[in-house]
């Protein structure tokens, strides 16, 4: 048979790949593999300085959101330049001024630039008064050009309200009501699908039967509807009460894909040696469901949560858009849109397009953090 | 694209399939990983040639260079393939053969996807992710005879039905009709057999087709495969990992390490007289039945090295218990001849180097 | 696999059922009523209802009776084809709703076909050519559909349409063809009219769709079968349509059923800013001034034929897959 070799000193050791041998938590590592994915931190970044942006949006932006100026209806966006008045570069950013001036053929008031006459770009300087945050009381912005000359980053509107600074300011809602409707949507629909998933029989029956009977309506015809049925704006109900209840529409439809995904999950898991072995050891109930089962469904539900943001603001935009969802005087990005729906007037002001780019833009993010998240919760992936 | 080739000797005419300093590389983001790193080796005609090796040694990306089979990001960088077709002995005990390189050949073209399945077939070690799951086994097998052999559906039918029988399977006109989900194991890898049978091939690689399969269903399976093998005077080259199958199963034996064939050999020879220091430790490793009460085993020393490493000289030295330093850790041993169709790769033996 | 159709039929039948009481739920929904807007906007222009009036109106209208006689009577006339009155319009929803509900179909059924064929393309292309420059475009495509909003991408595609190529784009025909008889410009033109809703309303569809095919596919690929295919001999094509591609695309098949409301509801708003005579800016306009028997027809409608889709698509997933059927 086979004969054993006498053993040789000096033997060397194959190195070893790994070699300190540590202990990480799952979420840390979760976190290490989404630090690893350049488009999610872009998106993750980039949503960070948006919602900065927005919220600060007040101070960032040169004039007030709500300041109407009739000498400047339909304006183009400030022409900047970075050559003093002596014709040398400069750091410091220099407008042009502009006069408003009564077309005598068209009857129309045409902005005319003055390219001879610049003006400096001050930094911190002091403007239109405005409150923001809800707290915040000031007039300090962030940069600025002396009055009457005003900077519009991105041109006005028909009534010459400065469409940067409303678009800011419009994200405050956009962005939050996509994040208040998901976690509605995330706790209720959690909810229902593990009582579905968990208790099964006549209260599986029902809840799926409810979840088929709300996916059978189509989207967005089906938050008109119920977004037609709130009542006006008054007294005793705020444009505040709105803003809440459009996203309790929004997460209407929302919650059931949810339900549904944690049903299958719960079912799955229930059969599973561990909850098995939970029962049998005489577990409640509640603690089998909030022990047991949801930590291990909490990456799928923050995936999906995550995932889900986009639609409940493409949501927002569209109702908006349609004058059912936010009402001025409050901005979204959709009730700005409103404003853009005719091919003319976008031929000819582009610029009103802004909050759409914001829209796009913020979806984007969203959609790269989403994938971040996902990939980084995925056992299976590399 | 044939070509005939001039004269050779009888010995050379009993080998079937030629491979000859085969070098395979992946190209993967984390580096490459040198898969097959100079493999030679002649599989006789008519015979069961083992390939035995640890996971990762090579002995798929073999079969699959064979078949020119390999993924995108993988290249045969050196080396050639060379299929014998037909032999035909001459009056002066030449023989004309009429041989193909396969290596040669473009791995998206119509000659090697005709080679494919009717010449070299292969058969898979899962066979329920093997079958599509969306066809019948039948519509499958057929599938093949038709595109080989150039009959219609109904003769294909009919020879699918055929060798389904042959295969072992109790009802083959039922099973033609049904889905692979519907059968079972054991079953289904018959099936695979079929499938792989089915136009005749020269050679057929089975690449561990029993190792998913219980232990009783292995042994009906390998009795099955010895059978057609003697029916059909088929070469089977038999990849596994596991010795005892060897034993059973086949007539040639290929040691493989890290891309390298390090000892090749008949049967007897490698279980009786293994030269290779891997070989050795392989068989001590095994647990034998008469062995003394509380006996240890004696698994190889240290793991199997990371397949984007490099390890200069010979692959196996970290592990060896005959290592010689300063001899197996500076060049690759050459492959010299040690009895009768028996070599071996080690500087125990010989002081050749390998070019 | 009949058996399975009757059972889903009779499923559906259920669901149908609850989807017209919500439907009735909705309508009811606003506060108030077009009679009471109509009664207040009279008193705003100075005329005084008496109370007898009003009450007669209420009558007329069937407002004065419980709510579950009213189901019922709305419902009973519902099924017979009766789907009561469009106040602003003061002609019955029937007339109204008819031929919108048979464009809006055709419309859905046209960028539905579009889509799928859209996305098996990128979707299999991408698949197999992955890291090329066309893979890399289909991407920023994907993109591009998934982030915009349907209503925006139709609007930049007009705004285009007019300016690059001056075609006149909003409605169905362009003015000179309105009322002119059937002819071949007429009909190109119509073809000319039809491309951006189509191509607008499945934009958002064929984004996901064409990832979900792309990572099936690429999934299927790795699969053993596809090696098995490559090794009988089989040329590449054969072995990604008729291998992989068949068994890739029963995960799409599952959601056929569930990205049809997105093409329904997308197509109400594109028809909005593209001015189609559909259902969208009918039904829009309806909720707005609360004329709630059409606005409720057309949801339920729109449900019907969105619970009609589910079962073609959960059939056409038994007829391909055959394990679905043994459920």
């Amino acid at each position: 048979m086979a004969e054993v070799a006498t053993p040789v000193p000096q033997v060397p050791v194959v190195e070893e790949a790994v070699s300190e041998v540590g202990q990480i938590s799952q979420w840390s590592l979760m976190r290490l593999r989404f630090q690893r994915n350049k488009l999610a931190m872009t998106g993750l970044i980039g949503l960070i300085i948006m919602y900065f942006l927005c919220f600060f949006g007040p101070f960032v932006s040169p004039n007030e959101y709500t300041l109407q100026n009739t000498n400047y209806i339909f304006g183009s966006p400030t022409q900047f330049t970075f050559i003093g008045p002596d014709g040398h570069f400069s750091l410091r950013p220099y407008v042009y001024s502009t006069t408003t001036v009564l077309d005598q053929s068209t009857f129309n008031f045409v902005v005319k630039v003055d390219k001879t006459k610049k003006l400096p770009v001050q930094f911190f300087v002091k403007g239109d008064p405005y409150t923001m945050l809800g707290f915040i009381h000031s007039d300090i912005h962030l940069f600025g050009v002396a009055l009457p000359q005003r900077i519009y980053m991105a041109g006005a509107d028909a009534i010459g309200r400065d469409m940067f600074a409303r678009t800011l300011v419009g994200g405050q809602i956009s962005m939050t009501v996509g994040l208040v409707g998901v976690i509605m949507s995330i706790v209720f629909g959690s909810i229902l699908g593990t009582i579905s998933g968990y208790y099964m029989g006549l209260a599986d029956d029902v809840i799926q039967r409810i979840i088929e009977v709300i996916m059978s309506f189509p989207t967005i015809p089906l938050w008109a509807a119920l977004a037609a049925a709130l009542p006006p704006v008054s007294e005793s109900f705020t444009a505040l009460d709105r803003y809440f209840l459009i996203t309790v529409v929004l997460s209407f439809v929302g919650w059931t894909g949810l339900a549904r995904q944690l049903r299958a999950k719960v079912m799955a898991y229930r059969s599973a040696d561990f909850c098995q072995a939970a029962i049998a050891a005489g577990a409640t109930d509640s603690r089998i469901i909030f022990v047991h089962m949801l930590p291990n469904a909490a990456s799928h539900i923050i995936v999906t949560g995550a995932l889900a943001v986009p639609g409940m603001i493409l949501g927002e935009t569209a109702l908006s858009f349609l004058g059912l969802g936010i009402l001025p005087p409050m901005v979204s990005w959709g009730a700005l849109l409103k404003d853009a729906q005719q091919v003319s007037v976008i031929l000819q002001h582009p610029w009103i397009m802004l909050p759409g780019v914001a829209v796009v833009i913020t979806v984007l993010l969203f959609c790269f953090l989403g994938d971040g998240v996902r990939d980084a919760m995925d056992p299976y992936s590399i | 694209m044939s070509e005939l080739t001039g004269s050779k000797t009888i010995a050379d005419v009993d080998t079937i399939l030629r491979i000859n300093n085969l070098y395979t590389y992946f190209y993967t983001d984390i580096g490459v990983s040198k898969a097959l790193n100079g493999v030679s080796f002649d599989v006789p005609a008519r015979k069961v040639m083992g390939v035995v090796g640890e996971s990762g040694c090579g002995k798929s990306v073999t079969a699959l260079s064979c078949m020119r089979l390999l993924p995108k990001n993988a290249k045969i960088i050196k080396g050639d393939i060379t299929l014998f077709r037909h032999i035909q002995k001459g009056n002066d005990n030449s023989a004309i053969v009429d041989a193909v390189t396969i290596t040669n050949l473009n791995p998206m073209s119509q000659e090697i996807r005709n080679i494919r399945g009717a010449e070299l077939a292969m058969i898979f070690q899962e066979p329920m992710t093997s079958l599509n799951p969306s066809y019948t086994v039948g519509d499958q097998i057929a599938e093949a005879i038709i595109l080989h052999q150039e009959v219609n559906n109904a003769e294909a039918e009919k020879r699918t039905i055929q060798i389904l029988d042959q295969v072992g399977m109790a009802n083959a006109k039922g099973i033609f009709h049904r889905f692979p989900h519907e059968l079972s194991g054991g079953m289904r890898q018959r099936a695979m057999i079929a499938m792989g049978l089915s136009c005749n091939p020269k050679v057929l690689f089975a690449d561990e087709p029993t190792t998913a399969l219980d232990v009783t269903t292995e042994a009906q399976i390998l009795d099955l495969m010895r059978d057609l093998q003697a029916q059909l005077g088929m070469t089977i080259v038999f990849i596994t990992h596991n010795l005892g199958v060897v034993a059973q199963m086949c007539d040639y034996v290929a040691v493989m390490y890290l891309g390298r064939i390090v000892e090749q050999a008949p049967i007897e020879p490698i279980f009786y007289n293994p030269k290779h220091p891997y070989t050795k430790a392989l068989l001590n490793s095994i647990p034998h039945a008469g062995s003394r009460e509380h006996a240890r085993l004696q698994p190889i020393r240290g793991v199997v090295p990371d397949p984007f490493s490099s390890i200069k000289g010979c692959a196996f030295h970290p592990r060896c218990n005959s290592f010689m330093p300063g001899k197996c850790d500076q060049a690759v041993p050459a492959t010299i001849n040690v009895g009768e169709g028996h070599t071996v790769r080690c500087f125990l033996y010989s002081d050749e180097v390998e070019k | 696999m009949l058996n399975y159709i009757i059972r889903r039929l009779g499923y559906m039948f259920i669901t149908l059922i609850i989807v017209a009481v919500l439907g009735y739920v909705i309508i009811e929904l606003p506060p108030g009523s077009y009679v009471q807007s109509e009664v207040d906007r009279l008193r705003q222009m100075g005329g005084n209802l008496t109370q007898g009036q009003i009450d007669s109106l209420y009558r007329r209208y069937g407002l004065d009776k419980p709510e579950y006689v009213r189901f019922w009577l709305w419902i009973s006339h519902f099924v017979v084809g009766d789907f009561g009155e469009a106040f602003a319009y003061n002609m019955p929803v029937s007339t109204l709703i008819w031929s919108r509900l048979g464009l809006t179909l055709v419309f859905s059924l046209l960028s539905l076909v579009f889509s799928w064929v859209a996305a098996i393309a990128m979707g299999v292309y991408s698949a197999t050519h992955r890291y090329t420059i066309p893979d890399y475009i289909i991407t920023v495509l994907q993109f591009i559909g998934l982030a915009v909003p349907n209503f925006l991408l139709a609007l930049v595609l007009m705004v285009f349409a007019q300016n690059v190529f001056h075609m006149q784009v909003g409605g169905l025909q362009s003015s000179q063809f309105q009322n002119a008889p059937f002819s071949l410009p007429k009909f190109l033109d119509l073809l000319n009219h039809m491309w951006i809703p189509i191509i607008v309303i499945g934009a958002s569809g064929t984004a996901w769709l064409s990832r979900v095919m792309r990572a099936n596919l690429l999934d299927v690929l790795n699969m053993q079968y596809v090696q098995t295919a490559r090794a009988k001999g089989l040329n590449e094509n054969v072995v990604v349509w008729k291998h992989a591609f068949r068994n890739a695309i029963h995960p799409l098949i599952m959601v056929l059923g569930s990205s049809l409301p997105g093409i329904i509801s997308g197509e109400t708003i594109v028809a909005l800013v593209l001015s189609l005579p559909t259902t969208g800016p009918l039904y829009f306009n309806a909720l707005i001034s609360k004329d709630m028997y059409l606005a409720g027809a057309f949801l339920v409608f729109l449900a019907i034929a969105l619970l009609i889709g589910n079962l073609g698509a959960d059939i056409l997933l038994a007829w391909v897959d055959p394990r679905i059927r043994y459920e």
